[in-house]
Formats: C-alpha cells, structure tokens, sequence
C-alpha cells in the first residue's frame, strides 16, 4: 500500500462538529443598510448642523456602542432578554473574546452564550427580575442603540469608567446581525478594550452602577 | 469533488435575496468539514468553533459576490478557513492537539486499508505527519484526511491549484523520508 492511500485511509480521531448557531432564522439583510443609512444621515446631520433637531436629535457614541436618539423610532420586535443569544461556550472560549470578562456575582456562573459578531451574553436573576448581561469588544460598532425623545440618556460611570443610563420610554437595539428588538432600561459601560451593557426591567441608573461594580473578573 | 446538489442554486439565489433560512439549508451540509478545516488550521476545537461560526456569518454578508454558477463548498471553506488564520495568527501559546487516529475497534467500521494498519504503524504514520512544518501538514490533511478536491484545498488554503500539486508532493515526499 502506497503512503497516499495509507494516509486516505486512515481514520481520524475528529473532535465532535459543534451545533452551530448561525441566528440567522428571523434576519433580513436588507435592514443593516437602513441601519447604516440612518447612521450615515445622523453623522452627516450632526458634522453639517450641530445643533440640528431634526430627525437626529443627540448622538452618543461609547466603546463599541453608538446610541442615536431620533424623532421617530424604526419598528422592532418584542423579544425576550434570552431570545438568540447563541450556543453556550466555556469560560475559557468567552475570554478569547472578551479577555476581561466580567461574571454575575453570582455562584456558579450561569452559562454564557455567544452570538456571531462576537457577543458573548449571560442572563441571570437580578434582585427577583431576570438581567441580560452583554460584553463585546470596544473598537468597532457592535450595537447600536435608536432612542426617540421620550428616553433620557444620562451620565452612568462604573468605577470611574465612562458609562451611560438609558432610561424611560423603550429604544430600539441592533446588535451586530441580529434584527433590531426593543430594549428597556439600559447601563452602558466601557473599561479595558471592551463594551458592557446590563439590560433588565426593573434596573434604574443607581441599582445597575450598584450591579455593574459587583460583577466579578472572569 | 462531489456532485453539486441540484438545488444548491436555488438556495444560494433565495438566500441572495436575503432568505436566511435557505442560506442555513445551503450550509448546513458544509458545517462539518468546514470545521474540521479550521481545526487543521487552528488545531483547537474552540477555535475552530469560533472560526466555523464567524466564518459562516461572515459569507452569509458576503453572498452577494458569491457566483451562483460555482459551487458553494470551496467558497464555503476559503471563508472559514480565512477565519481559521486569522485566530492562529493572534492565537499565541494557545493550546494546540495532534491529530489522534480513532479506535477503529469501535463502532465505526474502519476503511480496509486503515484494518491493515494496525494501531502502531497508525500512530507512527500520524506522528510523522505532525512532524512536517504547517504548510505541508496542512495540505496533505485536506487532500488525503479530509479528502478535498485540489480545488478544494487550493481554496482552503489561499494558494493555486498548482501550489497544491506541487506542495502536496514536496510533502509526500517528506512524509516518505519520516515515516518509511
């Protein structure tokens, strides 16, 4: 036997092909551009009028965030907080992502899940509620954030770190290929390279700062 | 190469048009030895998990330079494998495997030519291909352990078709040196 047919032949020992989700199901392509034009007419609005109040009313960007605050909201869905936040992965795995990962205070960890576009989530109860805890990196748009003028955005700093408290009427979330949901109140923070956002009904600005700084290291 | 599926057009036109569905229907038979590519490159299963993922999306929002005409599974693995050496290259000292021969004791029944190896001469056959700097281990783990088409492998691996050809026989003959 021939070592090209030997090697054909032998059998190898392949680790198992994961289940991959691909959160794809219920994405239109053709909504990241709308996304994108609004973005594009907001930057042009806010460089051209900087006291515009027009369609683009404030414009925010934090980390690998970008919050618009618009006249009119786009129609998003009403999702859950655990609705396609992807497989779970190991601790190890999340850290690749995100290497300053940051774990609920909570024991053991819930699982973490990661969505395409390198998110990684964890949900877990929150003082009776559940709490979506999402971290990502810092250097590129990964989430945009469309609030109408019946939110308020205000100053949140976690332990000295730039932070934001959306608040008030719901907003519109895009993460990165996934479609937009509607999205209550919000913590928004940015520390060492990467984004954290604490999402949950029941959060206001002091119990989420409170929340942010008891998160532990992963 | 295996024949194309009849309907792989269709879907590739549908999920074109943005039919998500279609496009997770015209991937879904290309999930596995995509990621088995990347785990080639990476030679870790996360990260060839991660690479299979990013990798899928990734042609997902790419599909509308992908030429229906050609078929899906080159341009499938070029995209993951891409990925693949893009997490090897910030990887560091990441952990790495060998490649292990299975137990062909076990349930799966074992080619008849992998039967006339016996586990000794499997590992030691192993052992001197893991031995072969990346670039050839690489290729001759997708001609003869994957089993990919020159295309296939031209595709995976970023380099012509007569860089296979001749880069799997440089290989070979190393192998040859190693192992007989």
């Amino acid at each position: 036997m021939n070592l090209e047919t030997e090697l054909r032949a032998l059998t190898i020992d392949w680790p198992q092909t994961p289940h991959l989700e691909l959160a794809l199901a219920h994405r239109r392509r053709r909504r990241w551009p709308i996304a994108v034009a609004i973005a594009v007419a907001a930057i042009a609005a806010a460089l051209a009028v900087p006291e515009s109040r027009g369609a683009i009313l404030r414009f925010f960007h934090l980390g690998g965030a970008t919050i618009q605050v618009v006249d009119t909201l786009p129609h998003a869905d009403e999702r859950p907080l655990t609705a396609g936040l992807g497989p779970a992965i190991s601790t190890a795995s999340a850290k690749r992502v995100i290497p300053r990962l940051l774990l609920p205070p909570i024991d053991p960890s819930p699982p973490i899940h990661y969505t395409p576009g390198r998110i990684v989530s964890i949900v877990f109860e929150h003082a009776g509620h559940p709490v979506l805890l999402s971290e990502f990196p810092g250097g590129a748009v990964y989430l945009k954030k469309l609030a109408s003028g019946g939110s308020q955005v205000d100053p949140a700093p976690v332990d000295g770190a730039p932070g934001l408290f959306i608040s008030g009427r719901r907003h519109v979330t895009f993460f990165a290929g996934q479609s937009p949901r509607l999205a209550g109140n919000v913590l928004l923070w940015s520390v060492g390279g990467a984004t954290y956002r604490l999402e949950g009904p029941n959060l206001t600005r002091d119990s989420a700062i409170e929340l942010a700084q008891s998160l532990r290291r992963g | 190469m295996e024949g194309r599926p009849q309907n792989e057009r269709e879907l590739a036109l549908r999920a074109q048009r943005g039919d998500a569905r279609a496009y997770e229907e015209l991937v879904r038979p290309h999930q596995e030895i995509a990621f088995r590519v990347a785990y080639v490159i990476t030679r870790n299963a996360a990260d060839a998990e991660d690479a299979t993922q990013d990798g899928l999306v990734k042609a997902w929002r790419a599909l509308g330079r992908f030429r229906t005409s050609e078929p899906v599974r080159p341009w499938i693995l070029q995209i993951v494998a891409n990925e693949a050496r893009n997490r090897r290259r910030s990887a560091g000292r990441r952990e790495q495997l060998a490649l292990r021969a299975a137990n062909v004791s076990g349930e799966a029944a074992p080619s008849p030519e992998d039967a006339t190896l016996d586990a000794d001469e499997r590992a030691r056959l192993l052992a001197a291909l893991e031995q072969l700097p990346a670039d050839a281990r690489e290729v001759l783990a997708c001609r003869y352990l994957l089993q990919l088409s020159e295309e296939e492998t031209a595709a995976a691996l970023d380099v012509a078709r007569g860089t296979v050809k001749s880069r799997s026989a440089r290989a070979l003959d190393r192998l040859r040196e190693t192992y007989e």
